[in-house]
């Protein structure tokens, strides 16, 4: 059964909520009976405290009548101790149970009736034993005799077993009222503990079921990661041998299209070799009127040069565009070789070299910022710099004296930024893409180049795994912004796992 | 080039005609005379080096001086390279490689084959031109052995 983590949260909570109430149930009953215990057992004690106050004042009633007997049967004034002993305690007994069933009327009452009847026993026994001492000892026996004696007794007796039968009723009440209780308590701690139980399992199936789920789903999300991780190594190789196939394909182009363009130059040499012979030979015939050969002259030494001229100016603007073709796939073809790098330093470098022309436009070049150290390839980097400082010398501003600025910073994810700054003349903005292309140029054509340099420094910031960008206005200058990252190695490891191969031709497949 | 009894013969194997006409010209314009065998391919032209059984014996006792294109449609110059480099018979004639690609691991690669002189043809005609010239001044002073 699927389980949110919501629904997760909710049963576990419920389960909580519902096994705290258990506990609290069991807590509550179990003190509320361990009172109801506590007052039936207080109560168990009066009552068989009563009990054995009634017994005892039977018992002295008993040991009184019998020494009044013994002593009237004998005369021995040594039966009388018993006798004497327990009339003197008898009253403290009578007065002991008065206090103890005092708010008992229930019970109290029918106590009254017996403490009077053992009054009158009491006087009855003191007049008797009174009389037989005096001497008068047949009044004694007749007052005995009238059995009013035994009488009083026998209703007093009749009255303890009552009140006594009563107490042990009483008792017996309250001890099968404590085994409920007990037997209460056992049944709601079962129920109780139960219901924890139940609650606790019921919980700790929802967690294990939870944990199930989300190792499962881990699991899942191992697998799809690892899909993933290949996809991306799968792409990433696509695009690999994607850019390789163009390079080669630029190589190939280009290595093919020089074949017949050296042959067309050649024969367009041999030509003019032969023309030259023929035009020699033009000049030396006077041709006269004819038509003809004023048409084969004017064929010779107009016509065909002029014809010969423009095959060769095409042929080597041709030759020029190819050459920059080649450059660039050469520099997608070159094994960069990452070496620790002063940036400072390199630039210091490719300042140097424009510092002639600069101070010949009565210019000045500024070197800002920290340089961080890096790793990357040193001869892109000369390249890269070199362009455009030579970019900003040659398209400067035509008024104004040349400034160029080189800022350098460092940048996080490990990148360093470079800004060449310039206030020259500055790129429209619907060129700002259209000067990184190939022979693509921009403003004035006023300056010799083919359109290659910002297409090859794109070519090769990208190769160092970077990006230029430009911000510019017309009039203004330009700021060329290259991003790099500081450690080229290991974007070739990153590249390397995917062995990488050279784009040049190889020497099986050139499909010719 | 020696002009001794049996005249040097040029194995000039190259697939583009005008390539093969323009190093023709231009090795003649530096005065060298000798016999240049076209090839447009390279089966011919190991058919006509080693002979149809591939052993090496047609070229014994002959001189031979070959230039090599790398680019051809059947096969590379390198295996041509590799077979006359290890060929008994054709071993030491030599072999100069001209062809187009300047790239640095194929020019290791001829040289570990023995190949005697690499040269990468100029895109510029005029450097061609001149490099061919040039080549044809150096076959004019080298001596080629006789193969065995």
């Amino acid at each position: 059964m699927p389980l949110s983590k919501i629904a997760l949260i909710r049963t576990t909570a419920a389960a909580f909520i519902v096994g705290l109430a258990a506990l609290l149930a069991i807590v509550a009953t179990t003190v509320w009976l361990v009172g109801e215990t506590q007052t039936y057992t207080e109560l168990s004690i009066q009552v068989r405290q009563q009990r054995a106050a009634l017994v005892d004042l039977r018992s002295l009633m008993q040991d009184a009548e019998t020494g009044q007997r013994g002593y009237m049967l004998t005369g021995d004034e040594d039966y009388l101790a018993p006798y004497d002993e327990a009339t003197g305690r008898i009253a403290t007994r009578v007065v002991d149970i008065r206090r103890m069933l005092a708010g008992d009327p229930d019970r109290g009452r029918p106590f009254d009736q017996l403490a009077e009847l053992v009054a009158a026993k009491v006087a009855e026994m003191q007049q008797t034993v009174a009389l037989y001492r005096a001497g008068r000892r047949d009044e004694a026996l007749a007052m005995v005799r009238t059995g009013r004696g035994r009488e009083l007794m026998d209703e007093a007796r009749d009255l303890f077993d009552q009140l006594i039968d009563a107490t042990e009723q009483r008792i017996y009440t309250h001890v099968s009222d404590q085994q409920k209780t007990i037997t209460a308590l056992f049944w709601t701690t079962l129920l109780g503990a139960l219901v924890i139980v139940v609650v606790v399992a019921g919980a700790a199936w929802a967690i294990v079921a939870y944990t199930r789920q989300l190792v499962t789903a881990q699991r899942e999300v191992e697998v799809l990661n690892a899909g993933l991780e290949e996809r991306v190594a799968e792409r990433t190789a696509e695009l690999g041998r994607a850019n390789e196939e163009i390079q080669r394909f630029a190589y190939i182009v280009t290595h093919d299209l020089r074949a017949p363009l050296v042959n067309i130059m050649g024969f367009t040499s041999e030509l003019e070799t032969s023309l030259a012979t023929i035009r020699d030979y033009m000049e030396t015939v006077e041709g006269g009127d004819d038509v003809a050969t004023a048409d084969a002259k004017v064929a010779a030494v107009e016509d065909a040069p002029e014809a010969i001229g423009f095959i060769r100016s095409s042929t080597r603007k041709m030759d020029g565009l190819i050459n920059a073709i080649l450059k660039l796939s050469r520099e997608g073809r070159r094994t960069l070789k990452p070496e620790p790098i002063d940036l400072r330093q390199l630039l210091e470098t490719a300042v140097a070299n424009v510092q002639h022309q600069v101070a010949e436009a009565g210019g000045e070049v500024t070197i800002e910022g920290v340089a961080p150290p890096m790793v990357s390839d040193r001869l892109a980097l000369e390249q890269i710099f070199g362009n455009l400082l030579d970019n900003a010398v040659k398209y400067r501003h035509p008024v104004r004296p040349l400034e160029i600025t080189l800022r350098t910073r460092q940048e996080p994810a490990q990148r360093v930024v470079v800004e060449v700054s310039d206030n020259g003349r500055g790129i429209a903005p619907q060129d700002h893409e259209r000067v990184f292309d190939l022979f693509r140029r921009s403003g004035a054509q006023d300056q010799p180049g083919e359109g290659i340099g910002l297409a090859h420094v794109r070519a090769m910031v990208r190769n160092l795994g970077g990006e230029i960008t430009l911000v510019s206005a017309l009039d203004e200058g330009t700021t060329m912004r290259i991003v790099l990252p500081r450690n080229l190695r290991k974007l070739i490891g990153a590249e390397n796992r995917e062995p990488k191969r050279q784009a040049g031709p190889d020497r099986d497949d050139r499909g010719r | 080039m020696n002009r001794n009894a049996r005249p040097v013969q040029i194995v000039m194997i190259e697939d583009d005609e005008g390539h093969a006409r323009l190093i023709e010209k231009n090795i003649r314009r530096a005065g060298v005379s000798n016999e240049i065998l076209p090839f447009a391919n390279g089966t011919e032209a190991l058919a006509f080096l080693l002979g149809p059984d591939g052993s090496g014996e047609v070229s014994s006792g002959r001189q031979l001086l070959i230039l090599l294109d790398l680019n051809l449609p059947d096969m590379t110059g390198i295996d041509i390279l590799e077979k006359l480099k290890l060929n008994q018979h054709t071993k030491r004639s030599p072999v100069v490689v001209l062809t187009t690609t300047d790239d640095a691991r194929e020019i290791q690669r001829c040289y570990d084959l023995g190949a005697n002189v690499y040269i990468t043809k100029p895109v510029n005609y005029e450097n061609f031109a001149n490099a061919i010239r040039q080549l044809g001044l150096f076959f004019a002073v080298m001596q080629v052995p006789e193969a065995d």
